[in-house]
């Protein structure tokens, strides 16, 4: 459900944000999308893994925060536990928009069905009195900027896997705390033994590309996935 | 035999009385903690404004903010705007915030404010408060812990609300013992001391220290232990006050500081509460009729209040005398609240020197009788300094005014001015108040609170002879433009006061279904 509409003054001077953590704001994902440009402060914190989508074929990475739909474990009542949100989930309620003409300036959209849209005059406002973006706006938009430019870029990091054939399936199966068993399937990740296995000139294109180092961030993220079991653990003991 | 204080007997239910007794149970565990107070006595309820220092002391009682928001139907209040004060020209108006920038910074904010052609009110130059104010913000978020805030605030209150909830904190949670009964006499102690309470209808009720919270009639203080009257009024004119209250439409803004709007003779008060306006015609009786102070009282409700209609109000009157006890604390009995005395309502004086009572009587709390006078001597010497920084202060607010009206001639009147008070007027023509003005520990008023009334006002800000320190610098510059963005950002992210307080009020809901 959503309702996307250009942001601007007229329709939304008085528009307030709550911009907490909890479920109510709909932070109750098990993940999220996030960017390779990114990756660097997601993996201190989550896993990332890879999904290919179905109809597009295309890949995108995600920064994973629970085992199943709706799980997050990173929220803990209205904290958000971690020193990082991925860029794609701090921009909610807003999107980038771009007019029809490719070339165009991107405009910034709002859905004003997100559970974020504030209704009790609480929340950051998004327009001042004389109808100026509120320096929180300016931020977003900034944000907003970078989100796009990565997610732009970000073709050029998933057509290098491809190129290389680094990507592979991966499932994972742990057993927790109480016994029962946590599975995780669908996504992808980087195929470390054809990673090591790259030649020279391979890695230097890589490196010269930019994306070396982003795949070395994707396998270090990896680690996380015992920290995410740790936290599951938790919160099954904790009730 | 040196004798331990333990047993604290306190006289008088409102404000004051309770208060004592909240914090000094807080504070002095294993004391026992007495209050009497005569079962019909209403109280006063114009104390109606709080400090800062509010926060600090409800937490140290343990009251959560947002049960004493509830239970005393309270609001936000973030300093006192004063209307009319100055010229009575329509566009009249300063703010005495209480957030200040840090001391060191406050002489090359007000030169490069100066510098810059006075282009804003001086306190919206130099704290992003004003803007707040001027919004009608509230100075917190509601996800913020108890008592914190993204500015200083205190509150707005309905005393008889406030002093019934404490009742019930300190009678349910605190433990102490309240009598309701009426006080008919003293027993005295062969040293004079009050060794006990006659009650009517009821045994005696023994103590070791005796806290008078009995209001003007002071009947401890001014009554068993003879402490003088220090009459002020030849410095502070007003002695009458009407009083009403008037409901407000739901949804209407709510403002977080007391409006003070000065009139021919006196000033009228203007407190915001989520329900109901309080406001009041502070006048002296030397200058103004009290049929004149209605008609002013009516008069501003009909243009500030909309819809309400002014022949329907009952304005409450209330008479006081102006001044302080020459001693506070006497023997084994101590003033606290209006029986140590009371200058007008102007800048809320009353509940803070309440606190700063107690403050300093639970840090300095007499073990046994013998050091009890070295504390009462103390006590006197710090708050008869208080008392006199108070009347100077407030009539700081009305020295500067160019009004034309019999009263505020009077009020300019040189014999009228404390020698103090002129003394530092001559020296802040060529240096802004500072520390060296007022050094002492809790200063009630600092120099920052000079410097939020002088400025308001159009003193001019001390230039002459300036050192490069205080010429306006590129960097005083550099820091009104980042509080600006300051004003922007937190404009932004804070709620309206009646939004916060609507919220505040659903969240209670389900609260209060559950029977919780």
């Amino acid at each position: 459900m959503s309702n996307h509409q250009i942001l601007n003054p007229a329709d939304h001077g008085g528009l307030r944000v709550h911009t907490g953590a909890g479920a109510a704001y709909g932070d109750n994902v098990m993940a999220c999308l996030t960017m390779p440009a990114e990756f660097r402060e997601v993996q201190a914190h989550f896993p990332i893994v890879f999904r290919r989508d179905a109809e597009t074929g295309k890949f995108a990475a995600l920064a994973l925060f629970g085992f199943e739909a709706g799980e997050n474990l990173f929220l803990n009542g209205g904290t958000w536990d971690a020193r990082y949100r991925p860029m794609a989930l701090a921009v909610q309620p807003f999107l980038i928009g771009r007019p029809s003409a490719d070339d165009a300036a991107p405009q910034v959209h709002v859905d004003m069905d997100h559970p974020r849209i504030s209704a009790t005059g609480e929340g950051m406002r998004v327009f001042d009195e004389a109808g100026v973006p509120t320096p929180w706006l300016e931020a977003i938009a900034t944000r907003l900027g970078d989100l796009d430019h990565a997610w732009r870029e970000s073709t050029a990091f998933f057509a290098a896997l491809e190129a290389y054939e680094l990507v592979e399936p991966f499932s994972l199966e742990v057993t927790l705390d109480s016994g029962s068993i946590q599975s995780l399937v669908g996504f992808q990740t980087i195929h470390e033994g054809r990673f090591a296995a790259l030649d020279g000139d391979a890695l230097h294109t890589l490196m010269a590309e930019g994306h070396l180092l982003r795949i070395t961030m994707v396998l270090a993220s990896l680690s996380q996935f015992g920290s995410l079991v740790a936290r599951k653990n938790a919160r099954e003991a904790g009730g | 035999m040196s004798k331990s204080v333990q047993q604290i007997v306190i006289v008088g239910g409102g404000t004051a009385g309770w208060l004592a007794a909240c914090l000094l149970a807080a504070k002095l565990p294993g004391h026992s903690v007495t209050l009497v107070e005569a079962p019909d006595i209403p109280t006063i309820g114009v104390g109606e404004g709080t400090w800062p220092t509010m926060r600090e002391t409800l937490a140290t009682i343990g009251i959560p903010e947002a049960e004493f928001l509830r239970e005393a139907s309270a609001a936000f209040k973030q300093g006192s705007r004063f209307d009319g004060w100055a010229d009575g020209a329509a566009t009249d108006s300063y703010l005495h915030p209480f957030t200040a920038p840090l001391p060191a910074e406050m002489r090359e904010l007000a030169a490069a404010w100066q510098a810059g052609g006075r282009a804003m009110p001086f306190a919206a130059a130099i704290t992003p408060q004003h803007a707040i104010c001027v919004q009608n913000l509230a100075p917190r978020q509601r996800a913020m812990p108890d008592y914190a805030g993204a500015l200083n605030y205190g509150y707005h209150l309905d005393a008889g609300k406030f002093a019934a909830l404490l009742m019930r904190h300190a009678t349910g949670r605190l433990g102490v013992t309240r009598i309701a009964a009426e006080v008919t006499g003293v027993v005295a102690a062969q040293n004079g001391d009050i060794a006990a309470l006659e009650l009517r209808d009821r045994p005696p009720v023994a103590g070791d220290l005796f806290l008078d919270c009995s209001g003007q009639s002071a009947i401890l203080i001014g009554g068993h232990c003879g402490a003088g009257w220090v009459d002020r009024s030849d410095v502070s004119f007003n002695d009458r006050a009407l009083a009403v209250q008037v409901p407000v439409a739901p949804g209407s803004p709510l403002a977080s500081q007391t409006i003070g709007t000065a009139h021919e003779a006196g000033w009228l008060w203007d407190i915001g509460l989520p329900t109901r306006r309080g406001i009041g015609c502070v006048y002296s009786a030397r200058f103004l009729s009290d049929e004149r102070a209605a008609e002013i009282l009516r008069a501003y409700v009909a243009a500030k209040v909309p819809g309400t209609d002014p022949a329907s109000l009952k304005p409450r009157k209330l008479a006081f005398a102006t001044g302080h006890r020459d001693r506070f604390w006497v023997g084994n009995c101590l003033a606290v609240g209006l029986s140590a005395g009371f200058i007008e309502p102007l800048e809320a004086s009353a509940i803070v020197l309440i606190e700063l009572s107690l403050k300093a009587l639970a840090e300095n709390f007499p073990q046994t009788r013998e050091s009890m006078a070295i504390h009462a001597a103390r006590f006197n010497e710090v708050f008869r300094y208080r008392w006199d920084r108070i009347v100077e202060f407030l009539k700081l607010h009305y020295v500067l005014s160019t009004r034309t009206e019999p009263y505020w001639l009077a009020q300019r009147a040189p014999a009228s001015i404390p020698p103090r008070l002129t003394e530092c007027l001559a020296l802040w023509q060529d240096q802004a108040p500072s520390a060296w003005d007022l050094p002492r520990v809790d200063e009630m008023f600092p120099a920052a609170s000079q410097q939020y009334v002088l400025y308001g006002m159009g003193f001019p800000v001390p230039l002459a002879g300036a050192s490069p320190a205080t010429a306006a610098s590129p960097s005083g510059t550099a820091r009104l433009g980042d509080i600006s963005a300051k004003a922007r950002a937190l404009a932004a992210a804070l709620p309206a006061n009646r939004d916060y307080f609507t919220a505040l009020a659903a969240q209670d809901a389900p609260r209060a279904a559950q029977g919780a």
